[in-house]
């Protein structure tokens, strides 16, 4: 009997991660509609987890597993498919499945009774099965094929409610964005194959892998015999952080998560925490090896700047989702800013704690928004059940959720005890050391995070107060609204992501984030000696700032005291999310429509004109051939066709069947051949 | 002696005049007279032609076939119009058209 060696038991366990969500897909479709419960979905997702904690055990910090076989051959081209089982791929698959699993079992509850439940855990298991397949893959091309799967099955979740107008413009809008990364994504990879003949992730960007090999001098990057211009170095590299801009909703091609809301709010919690957005930072971890200094300031710089301008849109947002939509898109920014800043880990830290605490807090939205529009439904209101303006005062409704919302939030927020505290304070504290031994200019991307964070405090806050504190601002004057505690199918997978939320799940140490144990899995990057002064400044520093935005934001909405005008400029520039749809509309969406409309009046003057000419020409032509023929060719026959017959009518006309006539024709014929033979002779 | 024109003249007319009652009697029995008749008129120019025939009279002699091979005619023609009758009820030439168009 085979023994099983470690390495192929993993290599098992990895399958079984994989094609659990995949067998659960494949029953969904093909029960079709029979398929209203969601427990195939969640009993596959609990094998994937299991598997996953075992394949955690099994290779965190221990020896990478990396087995495939060879897929197709295109001539001398072998294409491998397998898996690359190390650090960061059983990290991003235990956070996956753990992720996956709350939603699940919150998804039952949440969307109960819903028409379509039967696609909608039939689209579920896709995603987590794209999600598992592109971490665990062994090659980019494979890598590719789940990006893609991602994308498509994200194109499902968010158009799931496909009646409605803005979910499926929603879902066009994410698609067509997404595209422009996936080409970005494709060029990068077609530029490695053309300098290193391989895909393999791990002969690529392993430990010594060919990127490391490869010789960069003044002109050239060099590898084996093959050569390109150094410029194709950044050219690779900004080809695949477009890839990760157009997927984790860098700017600016963020514009398509905020309408992603549009799908339901567990889809987005997934969406948001786990899976579609965590896919760029993960593939830029990845490749990391790759970039050269100048994309890593690129990528530090669109990480800095999104997670500003993100941060100041949410500011005055007044759907629920859209806040926590902008929220999303700003921490995406700071993990993008750790990745260009060259801190990879911390990049990968933070989009673990920002996973779980992003998720609790889009489930509990989705706890409010559930009681808001049982409400709307019980009593017939005409309102928005995600506009915060309708909210308030929920705290004594739904004291659970509120405790709960108040976890994430503070994790969010980054005050201490939570993981929000150790992952940000990683990165601000990174920034500043990175930004300390360049120039002054580089101290903008620092600040611009530490801006970032503080205007996190305040519109995480802002919500909160909005809507737990005060009053319910649907009470008028003559009728109560009692909203209920979120039923427990909801709140229990929502108290376990509070728990992953604090700083014991990461660290020994609540303050300080060095002994966290999942950035103990990645190389560390020390930009210099440890600068203590900011270990110890930076962490006050954001939270007095934090704590003031949160005070201020307490002094505004939950005492009312709101002393700024909706009509500021400013304001408006944020509610208006920094007007970028209409300049993408003006710049882009106008133009194109313009092109087509032109090129649709050129089709049909010039292209469908000629072919009409031809047509009409040829209708004319065969008009004059038809008379020709009636008129001319058939008249002809039928003449001679008549003649005959009348002819016929004269011959017959003397064939009476008289045999005495004959007698006399024979007679006559006779008597004249003779007469003729007389003369003749 | 009477010259052998008469007998030729005779002969002639004989046949014009069965001639006619073959070509426009509208009873078949007349009609049979008129084919005895031109039948007649050829035996009688036998006849009239044996007559330089001083040896051997073979006229004499074919005209001695013909009238009784004339009258086996009769017989076979009468057994005919018999049939005819009995077929169309009639024996008028005119009647007996099956074969028109």
């Amino acid at each position: 009997m085979d023994q099983l060696s470690p390495s192929s038991l993993a290599v098992y366990l990895a399958m079984l991660v994989l094609l659990a969500p995949f067998g659960s897909f494949l029953l969904s479709a093909l029960s079709g509609k029979k398929m209203k419960s969601g427990w195939p979905a969640t009993i596959a997702i609990i094998l994937s987890l299991i598997a996953s904690v075992i394949l955690f055990f099994s290779v965190w910090n221990k020896e990478d597993v990396h087995q495939g076989f060879t897929w197709f051959t295109i001539g001398q081209h072998r294409f491998e498919l397998g898996v690359w089982l190390n650090n960061l791929t059983v990290l991003m698959l235990l956070l996956v499945c753990l992720i996956a699993l709350p939603v699940h079992i919150y998804s039952a509850v949440y969307m109960k009774g819903d028409e379509g439940i039967h696609r909608y855990w039939l689209f579920l298991s896709l995603f987590c099965f794209a999600m598992l397949g592109l971490v665990m893959a062994s090659s980019l091309l494979t890598m590719y094929i789940g990006w893609e799967l991602v994308g498509f099955s994200s194109y499902l979740l968010i158009g799931f409610w496909y009646t409605r107008d803005a979910a499926v413009r929603a879902n066009k809008k994410a698609f067509l964005i997404n595209r422009i990364g996936d080409l970005g994504f494709l060029i990068g990879i077609a530029l490695l194959y053309g300098q290193f003949g391989t895909l393999d992730l791990n002969a690529l960007f392993g430990a010594d892998g060919l990127i490391g090999q490869a010789s960069i001098d003044s002109q050239w990057w060099r590898y084996g015999n093959h050569s390109l211009p150094v410029m194709w170095l950044s050219i690779a590299g900004l080809a695949f952080f477009l890839g990760a801009m157009a997927k984790s909703a860098q700017f600016p091609f963020h514009i398509w998560l905020p309408d992603a809301m549009e799908g339901p709010t567990s889809v987005s919690s997934l969406i948001h925490a786990a899976t579609m957005v965590a896919a760029g930072v993960f593939m830029l971890v990845r490749v990391s090896p790759l970039f050269s200094s100048e994309v890593l300031l690129i990528i530090a710089c669109i990480g800095a700047f999104t997670a500003f301008m993100a941060a100041s849109i949410a500011l005055t947002q007044n759907d629920i989702k859209k806040t926590l939509a902008f929220s999303t898109v700003s921490q995406l920014g700071f993990m993008m800013a750790a990745i260009g800043i060259g801190q990879f880990g911390v990049a990968i830290f933070h989009l673990v704690t920002h996973a779980f605490f992003k998720c609790l807090l889009f489930l509990s939205a989705g706890a409010v928004i559930h009681e808001m529009h049982h409400l709307k439904t019980a009593h017939g209101l005409d309102i928005d059940p995600q506009d915060i303006q309708n909210m308030g005062g929920l705290r004594k409704y739904m004291p659970k959720t509120f405790f709960l919302t108040i976890i994430g939030a503070i994790s969010l927020a980054g005050l201490p005890l939570t993981a929000g505290y150790l992952s940000k304070d990683a990165i601000l504290i990174y920034a500043f050391e990175w930004a300390e031994i360049r120039s002054s200019v580089a101290l903008l991307i620092p600040l611009t995070l530490l801006l970032s964070s503080a205007l996190t405090a305040f519109y995480i806050a802002r919500l909160v107060f909005k809507v737990f504190y005060g009053k319910l601002r649907l009470n008028g004057t003559s009728v109560d609204y009692h909203p209920h505690e979120a039923p427990k199918g909801m709140w229990y997978p929502m108290a376990f992501l509070a728990c992953a939320s604090f700083f014991f799940c990461y660290s020994y140490n609540p303050l300080v984030f060095e002994e966290a144990w999942p950035l103990n899995g990645f190389p560390r990057i020390e930009q210099m000696e440890r600068m203590n002064i900011y270990h110890t400044v930076i962490p006050a520093l954001v939270n007095s700032i934090a704590i003031l935005g949160v005070f201020i934001a307490w002094r505004w909405y939950a005492q009312q005291k709101y002393p700024l005008s909706a009509r500021g400029g400013l304001y408006r520039f944020s509610f208006a999310q920094w007007h970028l749809d209409h300049v993408y509309s003006k710049l882009i969406v106008k133009p194109l429509l313009f092109l087509s409309d032109l090129l649709y009046g050129f089709d049909r003057r010039v292209v469908d004109g000629f072919v009409d000419l031809w047509s009409g020409i040829t209708r004319r032509l065969s008009v004059l051939a038809a008379w020709l023929d009636q008129y001319v060719v058939d008249a002809f026959i039928n003449r001679i066709a008549q003649l005959a017959f009348v002819m016929g009518g004269v011959f017959r006309g003397s064939r009476q069947g008289k045999v005495q006539h004959y007698l006399l024709g024979m007679f006559l014929i006779f008597f004249i051949v003779m007469l003729l033979g007389l003369k003749f002779l | 002696m009477i010259p052998l024109s008469h007998f030729l003249t005779v002969s002639a007319i004989l046949f014009s005049i069965g001639l006619y009652a073959v070509l426009s009697k509208k009873n078949a029995i007349l009609v049979l007279v008129g084919v005895e008749l031109m039948i007649n008129a050829a035996a009688l120019n036998l006849v009239a032609f044996g007559r330089y025939d001083g040896k051997q009279y073979e006229g004499q002699i074919f005209a001695l076939f013909v009238i009784v091979l004339a009258a086996a005619a009769v017989a076979v023609a009468l057994a005919i119009i018999l049939s005819v009758y009995n077929h169309y009820k009639s024996i008028n030439p005119d009647d007996i058209n099956n074969l028109k168009d």
